[in-house]
């Protein structure tokens, strides 16, 4: 079998070599496409090294409203601190291109998520949209969370309210904090599914 | 955020706005979004008429005008933006309607992202009752709210009012405006064209004919769901009155949307799916009462009677056929109600067959596999398996073997087939409809399209339908058995015809032999005829030696060297040297191919790239088991003028080849709501065009009209 002389980083690099061309969403239940990112540190991420621990990724674009209202709200940095302090990966991905609105350099990047109070594990720089398009992502807030196994086990919108007004967090029903409070109490994920909303992504 | 800082504008006095910066005569409240300097969104408020008749309904319209390539979204987004708002705070007494959206555009983003919108502007309409008794004029707030994008979206929100005076009288007031958004509504009547929808693997077909021939594009745009919502919708240009949408939405949830059609000028209907996930009976019912017809269950019943009629007249039955009409005409010397009863075996047979693929299929779909019609010819067991049958019943008709002992039903399929008594007409039933499969008639298509993503009972039903449309003409001549009394009387001459029928038998075993060989190459034909030759020897010692008048010596060693003969064929050559072979590569047949075409073997990255890089292609599903795609492709595809036409219009030929199983193209084929071959897509270039999906049987014209007629 061709497989066995396939070293797992040629394997990788022809996965991010096709997801460009690829259209098909992951779908939940299914083993989450793996990648391997920079972040705005330098750092390499390898969504397989977080084995053994929940995922969460979180599209994000400053200059979009939608994000906007989930930031100046202080609401998903909150959210952010309380998973991470459970010992969930929080990783915001930026897939705008470059010139388009949201991209950031590492400095940039690092300086709003200081400015924002970001609580994320890390900021990761997906400029050439490889990640984005690996996960089929359209909008940002688009959530996923990948569970201990690598299973993706939620992929849609933050909540339930499609808006920009800040006060309609108050009132909307958060699916990823109620994905992951059910997945970490070792539940079943109830609403698995959810329609995103937000800007789309610049890719 | 700096950008995002806004100048709302609300004016209450109206005098000076109207006076300098419009045109109409109403009042017209305004408010303006600025960003960066750039005016970006003109909100107004404008009314139909220029004053209140008291009980007489009349319509508000929020009027927004946007700055050039900057657009406010439909009230389904789609993959992103935010639907636009508009409330109206009325006195008490006033009623008012939902608000009803104009047709919206496609705009498609990089990575795929589509989004419904109004670029330029737009007027979003509220009709609105007054109540009987009014007295002096009336102000009407108003409230809207938007997210209009470029790159970036910025929201916006405007706080517009109105006053309008109560008169007994009124003329109307911006009626051009009216007019131009009025005719963009989407009507709920029924479309004037005929709607089907068809649930698909991957969502809906939603098959549009009789269209007008003159329009020249349909789209779908479909409404916003709580849970499941649609995929990016299509828009697809329009090829003798035929258009083809594929909606992506898991489980063949519910869809409503609208149809726009591009005639001249865009008109639009609403229309919903038929309700998949139910049991059957409800998918009769269309989900809403505004439903287009849609295509029944029934119509869907008797697309697979037809199907199933159709399937006789296939050239991979016909050496069957002739078997059943030498069966008819042998059985006409006896009684009718022996007559009868044989035909209700034959046909008994059928259903169970059908029936029993059915099972399969459930079974299948169960398990989660991708499961498509023909698709037990992709496996080279099946063949093989099929064709022992075939050339052991060929010798039978050659005379080998008799069956002597009509009881003994443990001998096989075949051997059941070749007797003559009830169960042999049942055992036949069952090897016409085997051989049957791979020919997908066109109304079968349609109707096994259907059944595949359907509930388990559906499924059987279709399946029934295909089994009675088949067993049809056989009900027919055994209830009337007088029609065959025009048919020769039996003779000596009948046994002669017996051993001829084994001919096309073996013609049928070659083409068998033909697919074992595309699927795993010639040692596979080989090793596959040597298990052959040995069942043949062994069906030949129990012809020769197992009859009731040999000795017990005699027996034991025929039954001895029955057993090595099968050893060696089935065990040896077949289970050892045939299993051994490999499957060939799939792309073989389409590079090795000597037709003249220079096909590009099929994969979705390879059409990506090509349809990316500009060029137009054409892409031919097809499968060596499969008589209509070689049919096709020798009279209408692999022809001079179509070879010129690839050539001349720099057209890359693609073929899919299903011979052996390759999910790739099971999906594929699924994108456009197929489940067999032959299918054929034209993607004309240019990255905005849709494919054109071709019919499936074709002729020279048919393809080089399409070939000819998307060309730029």
């Amino acid at each position: 079998m061709i497989k066995h002389f396939l070293h797992p980083i040629l394997l990788l690099t022809t996965i991010l070599l096709l997801a460009p061309i690829t259209h098909a969403a992951p779908e939940i239940g299914q083993s989450a496409p793996d990648f391997t990112v920079i972040d705005s540190d330098g750092h390499t991420h390898h969504l397989a090294d977080y084995r053994g621990k929940f995922v969460v990724l979180e599209w994000l674009n400053h200059g979009c409203p939608f994000v906007a209202k989930h930031y100046d709200s202080g609401h998903m940095q909150a959210l952010q601190k309380k998973y991470t302090d459970a010992g969930v990966v929080w990783l915001s991905i930026i897939s705008s291109k470059p010139g388009s609105q949201g991209h950031a350099t590492p400095k940039e990047a690092n300086q709003t998520k200081a400015e924002k109070k970001s609580a994320a594990t890390a900021i990761l720089l997906d400029e050439s949209g490889t990640v984005g398009r690996l996960y089929a992502a359209k909008v940002t807030p688009h959530m996923f969370i990948i569970n201990p196994e690598g299973v993706l086990v939620y992929a849609g919108g933050i909540d339930d309210k499609r808006s920009t007004d800040v006060a309609d967090i108050a009132t909307a029903k958060n699916y990823v904090a109620q994905a992951l409070d059910e997945a970490l109490a070792g539940n079943s994920i109830t609403k698995p599914t959810s329609q995103p909303y937000g800007c789309s992504i610049k890719y | 955020m700096s950008f995002l800082k806004e100048h709302r504008a609300t004016a209450t006095s109206l005098g000076l706005f109207v006076a300098a910066l419009f045109w109409s005569v109403t009042c017209q409240p305004l408010a303006a979004q600025e960003h960066n300097g750039q005016q970006l969104v003109t909100a107004s408020l404008v009314a139909d008429t220029t004053a209140i008749v008291p009980g007489k309904p009349f319509r508000l319209g929020l009027h927004l005008r946007m700055a050039p390539d900057w657009h406010v979204y439909w009230q389904n987004p789609g993959d992103a933006g935010l639907d636009t708002t508009f409330h109206l705070h009325l006195p008490e007494g006033f009623q008012v309607s939902p608000m009803a959206w104009p047709l919206p555009q496609r705009f498609v983003e990089a990575g795929d992202i589509q989004v419904y919108a109004y670029n330029e502007e737009t007027l979003l309409i509220i009709t609105v009752t007054p109540p009987p008794t009014l007295s002096d004029s009336v102000e009407i707030k108003a409230n809207a709210s938007w997210l209009v994008c470029k790159v970036s979206c910025i929201p916006g929100q405007a706080d517009l009012a109105i006053t309008l005076p109560i008169a007994a009288e009124a003329s109307q007031a911006n009626a051009e405006l009216f007019a131009k958004y009025e005719a963009l509504l989407p009507s709920s009547e029924p479309p004037p064209f005929d709607v089907q929808w068809t649930p698909t693997p991957t969502g809906w077909n939603l098959g549009l004919r009789k269209l007008p021939t003159e329009a020249s594009r349909v789209e779908f745009f479909p409404y916003a769901n709580d849970d499941v919502s649609p995929g990016p919708s299509e828009s697809r240009e329009i090829v003798e009155g035929h258009a083809d949408l594929s909606i992506p939405i898991a489980q063949s949830a519910p869809v409503r949307g609208v149809i726009a059609l591009e005639n001249g000028e865009r008109r639009g209907w609403i229309v919903a799916s038929t309700t998949a996930s139910a049991e059957p009976r409800e998918s009769l019912a269309p989900a809403a009462a505004a439903a287009a017809p849609a295509t029944s269950f029934w119509t869907f019943l008797a697309f697979a009677f037809i199907g199933g009629f159709i399937l006789n007249l296939m050239p991979c039955v016909l050496p069957v056929i002739s078997l059943k009409i030498f069966g008819f005409m042998r059985q006409a010397g006896d009684s009718r109600a022996s007559i009868l009863k044989h035909g209700l075996a034959f046909i008994a047979g059928i259903f169970v067959w059908f029936l029993g693929l059915a099972a399969i299929v459930v079974g299948l779909k169960a398990a989660g596999s991708e499961v498509t019609w023909a698709f037990q010819f992709q496996n080279p067991w099946f063949n093989f398996t099929i064709g022992a049958i075939i050339f052991v019943f060929a010798l039978n008709l050659f005379g080998v073997f008799e069956i002597v002992l009509p009881g003994r039903a443990a001998s096989g399929l075949a051997e059941a087939a070749g007797r003559s008594g009830l169960s042999g007409s049942f055992a036949q039933g069952i090897l016409a409809t085997l051989l049957a499969t791979p020919c997908t008639a066109p109304f079968l298509g349609t109707a096994l399209g259907f059944a595949f993503s359907r509930s388990p009972a559906v499924i059987f039903a279709i399946f029934a339908a295909v089994a009675a449309g088949m067993g049809f003409p056989y009900i027919l001549l055994s209830a009337k058995p007088g029609w065959m009394k025009y048919l020769p009387k039996p003779g000596t001459w009948m046994e002669r015809l017996k051993q001829f029928m084994g001919f096309p038998l073996i013609a049928t075993l070659l083409w068998l032999l033909y697919v074992i060989g595309q699927q795993r190459g010639t040692e596979a034909v080989i090793w596959a005829l040597a298990s052959y030759l040995f069942l043949g020897l062994a069906v030949w010692l129990y012809g020769a030696f197992l009859g009731p008048l040999s000795s017990l010596r005699t027996k034991t060693l025929a039954t001895l060297s029955i057993l090595a003969s099968l050893a060696v064929g089935l065990g040896y050559f077949a289970g050892q040297l045939f299993a051994a072979t490999a499957a060939t590569q799939p792309t073989k047949s389409a590079t090795t191919s000597t037709d003249g075409i220079p096909w590009v073997p099929f994969s979705q990255n390879a059409l990506d790239k090509l349809l990316a890089e500009g060029h137009a292609v054409f892409l031919d599903f097809t499968a060596d088991w499969c008589i209509t795609c070689k049919f096709n492709e020798k009279t209408a595809i692999n022809t001079p003028a179509v070879r010129k036409a690839l050539k001349r219009l720099n057209i890359v030929p693609m073929k899919a080849d299903w011979t052996n199983a390759n999910p790739e193209i099971t999906r594929k084929l699924a994108q456009f709501g197929r489940v067999g071959v032959p299918f054929y897509v034209f993607y004309p270039a240019g990255k905005s065009r849709d494919p054109i999906i071709l019919p499936e049987l074709l002729t020279e014209q048919i393809v080089l009209r399409v070939l000819d007629a998307t060309h730029p």
